[in-house]
């Protein structure tokens, strides 16, 4: 096989690795950065909520 | 977020390596004289992706037994997270495979072997994502899960030695015990690319445990909660 025609085939299975691999570490990026934004939000809920506990605990 | 931190400093070391091995399979490495040709550049990563995936196997087989013994959910997560990635780099091994056996071998596809029993190893622990939707309880599902990736794991080894005990496959054996099939300069460039795939899956454990635990304290706030 000469090495024009292996080229083909030497691109395609490393661009198919190349743009695999970005792609899973783009999804998990945004997932984390998706999850973080929840779990900010979240924690600043329960605490609201807790604070919120107190405040009504030291009313009664 | 400091083991991010790590795995963002594992993602660099990766991606130096996986650079440099790129750069020595092209540059340094001379062009394979056999039949296979330029095409054999495919090598440098398709074998190191192959090893990495039996490597993250592995490490779901490891984290199986821990997890039957403890009965920690870190385990359980690590086994996940190492399934998904062992599948991810399985498919890439499949993928790149079939591009290089129809450089190689003029198909695309050969019922050889290395090939079959690396097709079984991806449809059992495509099996282990389907068994973890169908439980519902997280104790249950994590036992299930575990005992699963125990058995699946059985199937690594024979893919590992397909090519040692039945030779006569297409596939070629390369990294004997005391003869690496290769020259000096062809056996750095895979060892630098192999050094790189195993810090990339060991990144990826890494940041996607992460996420595994940062999904599951996020499920206890909003039963804390209330919604």
């Amino acid at each position: 096989m000469s090495v024009e025609e292996g080229a083909k085939f030497v691109a395609a299975a490393y661009a198919v690795i190349l743009a695999v691999l970005i792609a899973y570490s783009i999804w998990g990026a945004r997932r984390m950065s998706a999850l973080q934004r929840d779990l900010d939000l979240l924690e600043k809920e329960a605490r609201r909520r807790a604070q919120a506990g107190e405040a009504r605990e030291e009313e009664s | 977020m400091k083991r991010l931190a790590t795995a963002a400093g594992l993602f660099v070391m990766a991606g130096v390596c996986l650079v440099a091995g790129l750069l020595l399979a092209f540059w340094y490495a001379p062009i394979d004289a056999s039949s296979m040709g330029f095409s054999q550049k495919i090598f440098y990563y398709h074998a190191p992706i192959a090893e990495t995936a039996l490597v993250a196997f592995g490490v779901a087989f490891v984290a199986a037994i821990a997890y039957l013994r403890t009965r920690h959910a870190r385990w359980d997560r690590l086994g996940y997270v190492s399934v998904r990635l062992g599948l991810l780099f399985s498919l890439l091994v499949m993928v790149t495979g079939m591009i290089w056996g129809k450089a190689a071998w003029g198909v695309w596809w050969a019922w050889e072997p290395r090939l079959t029993t690396f097709l079984l190893v991806c449809l059992l622990y495509s099996a282990y994502f389907v068994l973890r939707s169908v439980v519902d309880d997280e104790d249950r599902r994590g036992a299930l899960a575990a005992v699963f990736a125990i058995l699946a794991f059985v199937d690594v080894p024979i893919t590992f030695f397909a090519t040692r005990f039945l030779p006569e496959g297409l596939h070629p054996v390369v990294l004997r015990a005391g003869d690496a099939g290769m020259e000096g300069s062809m056996l750095l460039s895979f060892l630098v690319s192999m050094l790189g795939m195993t810090l990339l899956l060991a990144a990826l454990i890494r940041r996607d445990l992460v996420i595994e635990e940062v999904r599951e304290r996020i499920a206890d706030l909003k039963t804390t909660i209330g919604g």
